[in-house]
């Protein structure tokens, strides 16, 4: 059987769910990393050091790899690894959504032009850099409005602002953070601009899809029953099946399969965030990746096939006994960071794990490390799995579960001042 | 069974009386082995503190107590204390192979000769925990503890490098506690973004 080409940086949560199904359906894996592997030597074929920045280069690299040792598949982990990801699947003439059409879902301002060209729902939005002033930017948008880094994904950095102060401290804090040597690196030329987008109000929700042939299979629907309505947001709680009335998922997935058509993208696993108003379902963003984190451990296909042996039998050509998604409901929480600082410690596992339908609890950063909340931050404290019967008790469950954690965080050293105090969100009535 | 040194004995009878423990026993054991050999475990416990199959024995002014496992592959062993410019402490000379079983030592061979020298590199070790059955029990520590790569390490380095030396192989188990990590080499972030694009 040929290789898959697995890209995923050495910043992923996303290896390990991939390799776990590459192992299953026995195919060898060449890993491609931006950095050299640990133990590149002891399996010389069983990784290439790619550099996602440096596109041509690494595709040069993929394409003589290949020759050698035949390829049938490039999947990338990560946002940072998708257009490599589609150009080296160009280049081996293998199945994967284009260049041009992963490319314009990666850059936030070009998929919004595509959009309101296409006439989809949009919001009024404006690109603006960063050493600018966005007061006539604003005053185009309307206010409130969401101030979005062109660079970074995830919510990181992302504020909504009512007034003219508050986007004054919220483009200040943004410039701050773009202006970091690691961010500014990281983002070329998109960390040196941001997008201000009006603000759409409404309840949130994720869709997990697969394209094949132009075709949108929607693979679960989450609930995000947190409000996210700044002024920072945070995604905490996913759940699905979704409660929305039948036609609004119907909408929401009509929505997102236009947005794949305008965009181009026609192979290959989405992750698109909806808002849903009034007015019907509005993107807020589709990536060509799944979703991310460890949240697709919520995930389970037919005969328990995960989401990732999922998208790997679609890049290969191999046969999907089953797209549906396993009864019953299942939820993930990303637990936040209540504050900054460093922690100390992390209490309450066991006392969580007894709460009905917890299945599992990570804490993934560790002991020791200083932990920072958004607009900054760019790390989850851990994540918390659930299963039940309805989506509601999933919740609850979840919920519960992160009131039984407990998380020691010490004032962060004051020498490094970078803890600005982040307002805690309200938490408002659920609407599910 | 084991031999205590005149230096080693009197260490111990100086650390009970320091510690007002002079009823407490000397519990050894041998709790992993890695690139320097047997890891060995030495606390004091209380007297009662001792299982049935446990070997016991009187070193002259305190009990050592060795756990049936352990018992073995210290056969033969001296316990030493040394002092020197390194440091201090206790050591054990022990003239018994690492590991009998063929295929655990030809495991041990791969995690010294080479996964161990390249994973250094990151800070991180691999330690061989047994051999049953055909399965390769391993705990990485160190920088390995917890990285955000530690299944890449796992599945394309460590399992294919054992198993192309040891076909006999079906499994390889990780057993770390992964959570427990306090300097994983790679760390995760929202949105997998690299550090260096």
């Amino acid at each position: 059987m040929h290789r898959l080409l697995l890209i995923v940086t050495t910043a992923s949560y996303r290896a390990g769910a991939f390799l776990e199904a590459a192992g299953r359906l026995g195919v060898p894996v060449v890993v491609g990393s931006e950095r050299p592997l640990a133990l590149a030597a002891a399996n010389p074929q069983g990784s290439l050091t790619l550099d996602p920045a440096a596109v041509d280069p690494a595709v040069r690299e993929v394409v003589g790899f290949a020759a050698r040792h035949p390829i049938g598949a490039v999947v990338a982990a990560d946002d940072d690894g998708v257009i490599l990801a589609a150009t080296a699947a160009a280049a081996l003439g293998l199945r994967h959504a284009t260049v041009n059409a992963v490319a314009a879902a990666r850059d936030k301002h070009r998929m919004r032009e595509i959009l309101a060209a296409s006439g989809i729902p949009s919001p009024r939005f404006a690109r603006l850099p960063i050493a600018g002033d966005p007061r006539e930017a604003a005053r185009r948008v309307g206010f409130p409005c969401v101030l979005k880094p062109l660079a970074l994904s995830a919510s990181r950095g992302v504020m909504r602002a009512d007034d003219e102060p508050q986007l004054m401290a919220a483009f200040e804090r943004l410039a701050r953070l773009l202006s970091r040597p690691e961010v500014a690196a990281q983002g070329g030329a998109a960390a040196r601009h941001v997008l201000l987008e009006s603000y759409i109000p409404g309840v949130e929700v994720a869709l997990e899809g697969l394209l094949s042939g132009g075709r949108l299979r929607v693979l679960a629907l989450f609930d995000k029953p947190d409000p996210l309505e700044g002024p920072v947001f945070e995604e905490t709680i996913y759940v699905t099946p979704s409660r929305l009335p039948i036609p609004a998922q119907q909408a929401i997935a009509t929505a997102t399969a236009e947005v794949a058509g305008a965009l181009g993208l026609d192979e290959g696993p989405i992750h698109a965030e909806l808002r849903m108003n009034e007015q019907g379902p509005w993107m807020i963003e589709i990536a060509p990746r799944s979703i991310g984190g460890l949240c697709s451990r919520t995930l389970r296909f037919g005969a328990g096939v995960s989401l990732e042996e999922l998208i790997l039998r679609h890049a290969l050509g191999l046969e999907i006994e089953s797209y549906e998604r396993e009864r019953g409901a299942a939820g993930v929480m990303m637990i936040p960071i209540p504050r900054a600082g460093v922690l100390r410690a992390a209490s309450g596992q066991a006392q969580a794990r007894e709460v009905a339908g917890i299945e599992e609890i990570r804490i993934t950063v560790p002991i020791g490390q200083e932990v920072v909340p958004l607009p900054e931050g760019a790390r989850y404290l851990g994540f918390i799995f659930a299963r039940g019967q309805t989506p509601q008790s999933v919740e609850d469950a979840l919920r519960a579960a992160h009131h039984r954690l407990a998380f020691d965080i010490a004032p962060p050293p004051a020498a490094r001042g970078g803890g600005e105090a982040t307002p805690e969100p309200q938490r408002r009535a659920q609407r599910w | 069974m084991v031999t205590i040194s005149e230096v080693a004995s009197r260490k111990v009878l100086a650390m009970l009386k320091a510690e007002n423990r002079t009823d407490a026993a000397l519990r050894m054991a041998i709790e992993g082995r890695g690139p320097g050999g047997f890891q060995y475990n030495l606390r004091f416990v209380k007297p009662e503190e001792q299982a049935a199959d446990d070997v016991v024995m009187d070193a002259g002014g305190f009990r050592v107590i060795i756990d049936a496992a352990s018992a073995p592959n210290l056969q033969g062993a001296t316990l030493d204390y040394v002092e020197g410019p390194e440091g201090s402490g206790f050591r054990f000379d022990n003239p018994n192979p690492v590991w009998t079983d063929p295929k655990a030592a030809a495991v041990q061979k791969v995690l010294d000769d080479e996964i161990n020298p390249a994973v250094a590199q990151h800070g991180g070790f691999v330690t061989l925990l047994d051999v049953k059955d055909d399965v390769v029990y391993i705990a990485l520590g160190g920088g390995c503890q917890g990285c955000g790569m530690v299944d890449v390490t796992l599945k394309q380095g460590i399992e294919v490098r054992i198993r192309e030396a040891v076909p006999e192989i079906t499994r390889i188990v990780d057993r770390t506690d992964h959570a427990g990590g306090t300097n994983p080499y790679y760390q995760p972030s929202k949105g997998g973004h690299s550090p260096l694009v």
